[in-house]
């Protein structure tokens, strides 16, 4: 089985096969920025992009990922330099524990791509099913706000 | 046994060797303390060093989002005179560092700034004057002469660059679930799914059904994996996906000697039922003896259980040593706690166990026992191979424990408008001395002694002519333990809920009634600037109600906060929304103010999410039954800093004092109608407006 993660096709060994696309990543593959929060699809921080959508890789059986471009947050740099969302992130402060952020930041790079210039209400509907415990929500808002121009 | 005239400063203060001394050798269900020594100059000498122009920082905290890292590197940086790209910082682990206590409480500033200021100034100190190297001498600079204590400081005071942010965008390995070891395999203890309180244990199992599971390799019984009064049966495997499918074939059938029922909890702690049978409670905060006779205000109020909910299930990674012992990963508040509990329980020699802390996937209170470390342990301890064990987001919601669930009776009679009589009785269960910590005949003990984190909170700050706040602690069948701000949450909420109410029956404005009755010159500075910076009201909308509400509180005496919340109501539903929230802090000199404003942002969410969205019961499972506040919920927030440079507090915790109850006197303001039961039920809201009072 191959997976083309991060514009690069990388091997799953076969005692892997049987495994969600988050452990997968995770354990076999040592790309460790998605997370597991909650096995359920209910918090976001599994959260990768399949074909430009963003997925609960928690609940995406690896073989689902097959024959499809998968985007993790190691995959969002290139040349050396950090992705817009990813220099807004610092640029803000926007972490604090930093558990969830790499689902938030993969949402919110499929948000830009459909939504450009998104709304309060698009930013809120597109990070709704993320949770955050630490309490980020408001400056989440304030780093997409300034990214693209809002007030 | 155990001489039970302990006083309440040394079992609260944690000396364990005042515990040992006084204990019977051969006992061995008597608990492992957490040790918290205080940290001092000399301590703190061993927390950096340099070598060929380069610093380094071994972190005497542990990292949980509070961003602790990066304000005591802004003070080191200004006392070392270089640039935070000069000193590296790394996470302590039990052989990298001096015994370090427990990260909680808000203290971290407060203690460690200071040891750490004169530390590093006598390093500097020692290289400018060609000190030849090797361990220095401790010497108390006074606090006058250390830069980052100044005006001068360059780092300090202002917003530095957040450490391992960069690590954080970029999905870089930063927590004990991103280790990753040669050989490294899977485990979890499987245990009955009630609270550990309640006693279980297992009555049939399929073991051969469990070994024919590609990718099975122990099942592992140990009495190590007890937990409270409930057994654990370990299982291991070579992947996630398979450690799932040995769990589902083992097919476990437990047997359970007792219940967690919502209704009993409730009844256990029920203050009038309690208040029926006994007219004095068993604790005492504040003691005035009051007449009898009617009331002015009189106001029950019920807190729920509530969970952590932190996002990073707990976890811990650990790995035999070639000498017989163990190296662990953990994201833990305690990583000498989690040493000294996995060497008695395993028996294993002190320098046979090293304990790496990692940055922690949020805490707030709740990774302060050992559970998955020492599961990990005996596991990796009975299979000789690495194994990562991670908590399922139901154990936690099953397994944890939570805040206690408390019930209130306050009430209090005015006299002129002003405060005359204020009687307080509540009834909670253990934060403290939980009975995973403390075993059940020790919390008798403790019982005697009282429970600093139910009481937290809980002193009347405003003036009174007679005061009577008591507490009944009750056991309970649910595991129960500190959450963010302890008592404090629930106490200050009910306190300054039945303040405003004061203000309404006395006619007078909830500002200048709390004004009138405020000595505490930081409490009634940091209330005024509240009110003084807050944006405005947002405009009204047609057909939905409006309303402002004000709260304020001390936390643990040294910080202060006040929250002005706008609500907005929707008569026709019951639906409250936060539209804005504003909070103004006071904790002394500030170190980072961009990471105080964080942590009164994250204070304010917690606020929110215990008056509106949340309400653990003994049947979550999930988030979609313990739900903890989302995006849309969330308001703007703002945040005015008072700092008049007292000596530096806690911000970790501070704003949650008044956060909820800001947020339930809006909703009164809107509507007329006083939140009491938490969280607030949209159709109870509903109802009363239907009934038109106002």
């Amino acid at each position: 089985m191959q997976l083309r993660i991060n514009d690069q096709t990388l091997g799953v060994p076969p005692e892997w096969h049987q495994d969600t696309l988050l452990h997968v990543l995770r354990e076999a593959l040592g790309l460790v920025g998605a997370k597991y929060g909650c096995g359920a699809g209910l918090c976001g921080a599994c959260t990768v992009l399949l074909d430009g959508q963003p997925v609960r890789s928690c609940l995406t059986p690896v073989a689902a990922a097959t024959g499809k471009a998968v985007l993790t947050v190691e995959g969002l740099a290139s040349g050396g330099a950090l992705h817009p969302v990813q220099q807004a992130w610092l640029s803000a402060a926007v972490p604090q524990c930093g558990y969830c952020q790499s689902g938030q930041i993969m949402a919110t790079v499929a948000l830009l791509r459909r939504s450009p210039r998104p709304t309060v209400a698009q930013i809120d509907e597109a990070l709704e099913g993320h949770l955050c415990r630490c309490g980020t929500q408001p400056r989440l808002r304030a780093a997409i706000r300034q990214m693209t121009g809002g007030s | 046994m155990m001489n039970a005239k302990l006083s309440r400063r040394q079992l609260l203060g944690g000396v364990g060797a005042v515990l040992g001394v006084a204990f019977l050798p051969g006992c061995a269900s008597f608990p492992v303390i957490p040790k918290r020594p205080s940290p001092d100059t000399r301590a703190a000498l061993g927390w950096i060093s340099h070598h060929s122009g380069h610093y380094r920082m071994t972190l005497p905290r542990v990292e949980m989002g509070q961003q602790i890292t990066t304000a005591l590197k802004q003070i080191a940086c200004d006392e070392l005179g270089i640039g935070p790209e000069r000193l590296g910082v790394r996470q302590h682990a039990t052989h990298t560092i001096g015994r370090v206590r427990a990260t909680v409480g808000s203290e971290s500033i407060m203690d460690f700034a200071l040891p750490l200021a004169r530390a590093c100034a006598t390093l500097r100190l020692a290289i400018e004057g060609g000190h030849p190297g090797g361990r220095l001498q401790a010497v108390d600079i006074p606090q006058e002469k250390l830069r980052s204590f100044s005006s001068q400081a360059q780092w300090v005071g202002r917003s530095s660059i957040l450490e391992q942010g960069l690590e954080i965008v970029t999905g870089q390995p930063l927590f004990a679930s991103d280790v990753r070891l040669p050989g490294l395999v899977f485990g979890r203890v499987l245990r009955a799914p009630m609270p550990p309180e309640v006693p279980s244990r297992p009555l049939t199992l399929e073991e051969q059904a469990a070994r024919n599971v590609p990718g099975f390799i122990s099942i592992v019984r140990s009495e190590v994996l007890r937990m409270a009064s409930s057994e654990g049966i370990g299982i291991v495997a070579r992947t996630p996906a398979a450690l799932d499918r040995v769990e589902q074939a083992l097919n476990i059938r437990w047997t359970i000697d007792g219940a967690a029922d919502a209704e009993a909890i409730h009844r256990a702690i029920d203050i009038d039922r309690r208040m029926s049978d006994r007219a004095t409670r068993e604790h005492h905060v504040h003691e005035d003896s009051l007449p009898d006779g009617r009331w002015d205000v009189d106001l029950r109020i019920d807190i729920p259980i509530a969970a952590h909910a932190a996002i990073e299930p707990r976890v811990a990674v650990a790995q035999p040593t070639d000498a017989g012992g163990l190296d662990l990963w953990v994201g833990s508040q305690d990583v000498f706690y989690q040493r000294d509990v996995v060497c008695r329980r395993l028996g294993l020699a002190e320098d046979k166990v090293r304990v790496h802390g990692c940055r922690v996937g949020g805490a707030f209170g709740g990774k302060t026992l050992s559970t998955v470390e020492t599961e990990a342990a005996v596991l990796a301890h009975a299979t000789r191979v690495p194994v990562k064990v991670q908590w399922t987001r139901t154990q936690e919601f099953v397994q944890a424990f939570h805040r206690p669930p408390s019930s209130h009776r306050v009430r209090v009679r005015l006299e002129n408008g002003r405060l005359a009589h204020w009687s307080h009785d509540f009834a909670s269960s253990h934060i403290l001395f939980t009975g995973a910590v403390v075993p059940a005949w020790m919390q008798k003990i403790t019982d005697v002694i009282g429970d600093d984190g139910v009481a937290r909170g809980a002193t009347l700050p405003y003036r009174t002519h007679a005061r009577r706040t008591g507490f009944d602690l009750v056991r309970l069948p649910v595991h129960t333990g500190p959450w963010r701000g302890l008592g404090a949450g629930p106490n200050v909420f009910v306190i300054e809920s039945a303040i405003d109410e004061c203000a309404r029956m006395a006619g007078t404005d909830p500002v200048t009634f709390r004004l009138q009755h405020l000595d505490e010159p930081r409490l009634r500075r940091v209330l005024e600037q509240a009110v003084g910076s807050a944006p405005p009201a947002p405009g009204s909308v047609a057909g939905l109600r409006q309303g402002r509400g004000v709260a304020c509180g001390i936390y643990k005496k040294t910080s202060f906060a006040a929250v002005v919340a706008d609500v907005v109501v929707d008569p026709a539903s019951g639906q409250v929304r936060v539209l804005q929230m504003h909070c103004a802090h006071d904790c002394g000199r500030v170190i980072n103010p961009d990471q105080v404003r964080a942590q009164c942002e994250g204070n304010m969410v917690w606020g929110l999410g215990m008056v509106l969205v949340e309400h653990w019961t003994g049947d979550a499972r999930n988030f979609g039954e313990s739900p903890i506040p989302r995006m849309s919920q969330l308001p703007r927030m703002s945040v005015h800093l008072v700092d008049h440079g007292e000596a530096p507090s806690g911000a970790g915790e501070t704003a949650i004092v008044a956060a909820g109850a800001a947020i339930a006197n809006a909703i009164r303001s809107a509507t007329g109608w006083r939140l009491t039961q938490l969280p607030l039920r949209p159709e109870t809201l509903q109802a009363h407006l239907r009934k038109g009072t106002p």
